[in-house]
C-alpha cells in the first residue's frame, strides 16, 4: 500500500511530457531549489546542467524518474548526493529537476 | 532505489520512532505528512557516509528548532554540506539541516565584525562581505560547507600566520539539549567559547556566529612546478616568505605544483578555466593505462608536466583561496608539528611509490598557525596538513591503513572531518584539553541526545 503511494505520487510529478511547458514551484519548493539546486545549475563554472536550458537536459530526463531519483540520491558526476538538499523529500526532487529542465516561465514565486 | 520489503520495514520503524517523540513539533510537520513519504537515505558528498534518518528537517527559526531540540527522535545531529569524510552525521534519529538558518544578520563597520545564520555557506559568506567591502583573513579550498560545519571540525586554509575558520569566530550562540539559547565570545562564557569554537556538534546546535573579518584585500596567486625535493628542501623558505604557501606532490611524478598568495594592489586579471578537475580525471587515466609501469607514467607525467610555464592570477582573497572540487573523493588528513611535516611527507611518498600503491590524487601539505580552541587539532602547536585522497568510486582501506601509521609516527592530530581511526584514548592523549571538554558536554547534554554512535566512541560515552 504504502509503496504503491509513493509509487503513484512519483508518476505524477514525471513523464517526458512535462517537461516541455513550464513547472511552476510552490514558495516552498522555490525555497528548496534557491537554497540547493540553484547554487550549481545556475553557475556555468559548475559545469551541472544549467536550469531551463531544455537541449541539455532532454536526455536526462529521457532516462526516467526512477533513474533520475537514484542519480540524486547516489549523487552524478560532480553532483553530491541529494544534491545538498537534505529535507526534500523523492516527489520534490523529481519535481525540482523537471523544473529545471522545463522552459522558463514567469510564473515562478523563485 | 526500488521501493522494498526492507524499505517499508524501515518505513515502519521510522513510524515508530516518531510516534514515541510524542506530540509533533510544528517544524516537524512536513516529515509527519499524512501520507507516507517514500524513505530515502542520506549519504555525504563523498557517498562514503550514509543512514536512514527518522527525521530530515530544516527549522527556519531558533524557535522551530528548540521544538526539534526538545522533542525529536534521537540522536539529533546537524548536517552542512555533507563534506565530512567521518561519521560525524549519520543518525537514524534526526538529521537537521541549517540551510533555512542562513544568511547575513548584522555587520559592523568599525570592527569589521560580521554576524552571519550558522547555516550560510563559505561561498555566500565570502560574497557577502565582499558586498560590504570586507573579507575573512582565510579561506578553505572549498567553499561549499556551513560555517557551523567548518567551524564544528576546524576546517583551514594554509598560512603559518593564519589560523583555522574557528579562529576568526569572535562570538557565537548555541542551542543546547535544553533547548535553551546560549551566548559565548571573547568576553561572555569564555570556557564555553573554547569549547564551542570546535566542537563536532556535540554541545548543541549553533545558531549565529560572529566572524572577525578585515577590509576586503586581493591576493597575486602564483602556481608553479618543481622537483619535490627541491619543495621540500625550499618549504621552511616558502612557508615563511609568502602570506599562504601550499604544494601537491604528483604521485609517480617526482614533481609538485607549489601555490602562494601574496597581497596585492595590482589589477584583476581573468579568472581562469579551472581545469583541475579534468588533470585529476587525466591522472586517473594514466594510472589505469600505466599503473603497472611506475618508471612510465612518471615519463609520461613529467613530459606533459614539464612542458607547463608558472602562472599567475590577481583576484579578490575569496576567488584565489576557494577553488570548484567537482571530482569526488576520500580523505584522510593530519595535522603534525610543523617542523616534521617534510620527512613525513618523504616517508609517505616512498609507502606509496616503493608499494606501487594504486594512488593518482595529489597529496597535499598545508600549514596552520596554533591556537587555544580545546578541540582544535592546531592547539598551541604551529601545524603543518599533510593531506591523501582515493576518488570516491575506489576502496581508500589499503591505502589510509598503510599511510596512517606515518601521521601516528609524528605525533599527528587528524582532522575531525576526515578518515582516521582512532578512539576515545588515542584523542585524549592528544589534546591536553581533552577533559575540560567533556566536562561541558556532560553538563551541556547528559542524555547525550547530540551523540550518534561515532561520538560515542570519540568521547568514550557508553550508549
Amino acid at each position: 500500500m504504502l509503496a504503491a503511494l509513493a509509487l503513484t505520487a512519483l508518476t505524477g510529478c514525471g513523464g517526458d511530457e512535462k517537461s516541455a511547458a513550464p513547472v511552476v514551484l510552490n514558495a516552498h519548493e522555490a525555497t528548496l531549489y534557491r537554497h540547493s539546486c540553484s547554487t550549481c545549475h545556475e553557475d556555468p563554472a559548475t559545469g551541472a546542467p544549467q536550469t531551463h536550458d531544455t537541449e541539455i537536459w532532454a536526455p536526462r530526463i529521457a532516462k526516467g524518474d526512477e533513474q533520475l531519483l537514484a542519480s540524486i540520491v547516489d549523487g552524478f558526476n560532480g553532483m553530491p548526493p541529494l544534491g545538498q538538499c537534505i529535507e526534500c523529500t523523492a516527489e520534490e526532487f523529481i519535481l525540482l529537476t523537471h523544473f529545471m529542465a522545463a522552459p522558463a516561465s514567469g510564473e515562478t514565486d523563485e | 532505489m526500488k521501493i522494498s520489503r526492507r524499505n517499508l520495514l524501515q518505513y515502519a520503524a521510522n513510524a515508530s520512532a516518531l510516534a514515541a517523540t510524542g506530540a509533533i513539533p510544528g517544524a516537524l510537520t512536513r516529515a509527519f505528512a499524512e501520507e507516507p513519504r517514500r524513505i530515502i537515505p542520506w549519504k555525504n558528498w563523498s557517498g562514503g557516509q550514509s543512514c536512514t534518518p527518522a527525521i530530515r528537517t530544516a527549522p527556519a527559526s531558533e524557535t522551530e528548532l528548540a521544538d526539534i531540540v526538545g522533542r525529536s527522535a534521537t540522536p539529533i545531529r546537524a548536517v552542512g554540506a555533507g563534506h565530512s569524510f567521518s561519521p560525524l552525521v549519520p543518525t537514524e534519529g534526526t538529521l537537521l539541516s541549517l540551510d533555512r538558518l542562513s544568511g547575513i544578520v548584522s555587520h559592523d563597520t568599525a570592527t569589521h565584525r560580521a554576524t552571519f545564520r550558522a547555516g550560510t555557506r563559505l561561498g555566500a559568506m565570502a560574497a557577502a562581505l565582499a558586498e560590504r567591502d570586507l573579507a575573512l583573513d582565510n579561506m578553505p579550498d572549498i567553499d561549499k560547507q556551513t560555517i557551523a560545519g567548518a567551524i564544528a571540525t576546524a576546517t583551514h586554509g594554509t598560512g603559518i600566520e593564519l589560523g583555522s575558520l574557528s579562529t576568526f569566530v569572535t562570538d557565537l550562540k548555541l542551542m543546547t539539549a535544553s533547548g535553551e539559547l546560549v551566548a559565548c565570545g571573547e568576553t561572555t562564557n569564555s570556557a564555553l567559547f573554547d569549547a564551542a569554537r570546535v566542537s563536532l556538534g556535540a554541545l548543541g546546535i549553533v545558531t549565529e556566529v560572529t566572524m572577525q573579518a578585515r577590509p576586503l584585500y586581493k591576493l597575486k596567486r602564483r602556481t608553479w612546478i618543481a622537483p619535490v625535493e627541491e619543495m621540500l628542501e625550499r618549504a621552511p623558505e616558502l612557508w615563511t616568505a609568502h602570506r599562504n604557501f601550499e604544494f601537491y606532490y604528483v604521485p609517480y611524478s617526482g614533481l609538485a605544483i607549489g601555490i602562494t598568495n601574496d597581497e596585492t594592489d595590482e589589477a584583476e586579471t581573468p579568472e581562469p578555466v579551472n581545469e583541475d578537475d579534468d588533470g585529476l580525471m587525466q591522472l586517473k587515466q594514466l594510472q589505469d593505462w600505466l599503473g603497472w609501469s611506475p618508471s612510465a607514467r612518471r615519463w609520461v607525467i613529467q613530459t606533459i608536466m614539464g612542458g607547463m610555464d608558472p602562472e599567475e592570477r590577481v583576484d579578490y582573497s575569496h576567488k584565489t583561496l576557494s577553488a570548484e572540487r567537482n571530482v569526488r573523493f576520500n580523505e584522510m588528513e593530519y595535522h603534525l608539528p610543523r617542523e616534521a611535516g617534510p620527512q613525513a611527507l618523504r616517508e609517505i611518498i616512498a609507502a606509496i611509490e616503493n608499494g606501487n600503491m594504486e594512488v593518482f590524487f595529489p597529496i597535499e601539505f598545508r600549514t596552520t598557525a596554533p591556537d587555544d580552541i580545546w578541540l582544535s587539532p592546531f592547539y598551541r602547536r604551529d601545524s603543518c596538513s599533510i593531506a591523501v585522497h582515493r576518488f570516491h568510486e575506489a576502496d581508500y582501506g589499503p591505502y589510509f591503513s598503510a599511510i596512517e601509521p606515518i601521521f601516528r609516527k609524528h605525533d599527528g592530530r587528524p582532522h575531525w572531518g576526515k578518515l582516521n581511526t582512532l578512539a576515545a584514548a588515542d584523542f585524549a592523549a592528544l589534546y591536553p584539553k581533552w577533559n575540560d571538554f567533556l566536562e561541558i558536554r556532560t553538563e551541556l547534554d547528559p542524555e547525550g541526545r547530540f551523540l550518534n554512535p561515532y561520538l560515542r566512541s570519540v568521547f568514550g560515552v557508553g550508549a
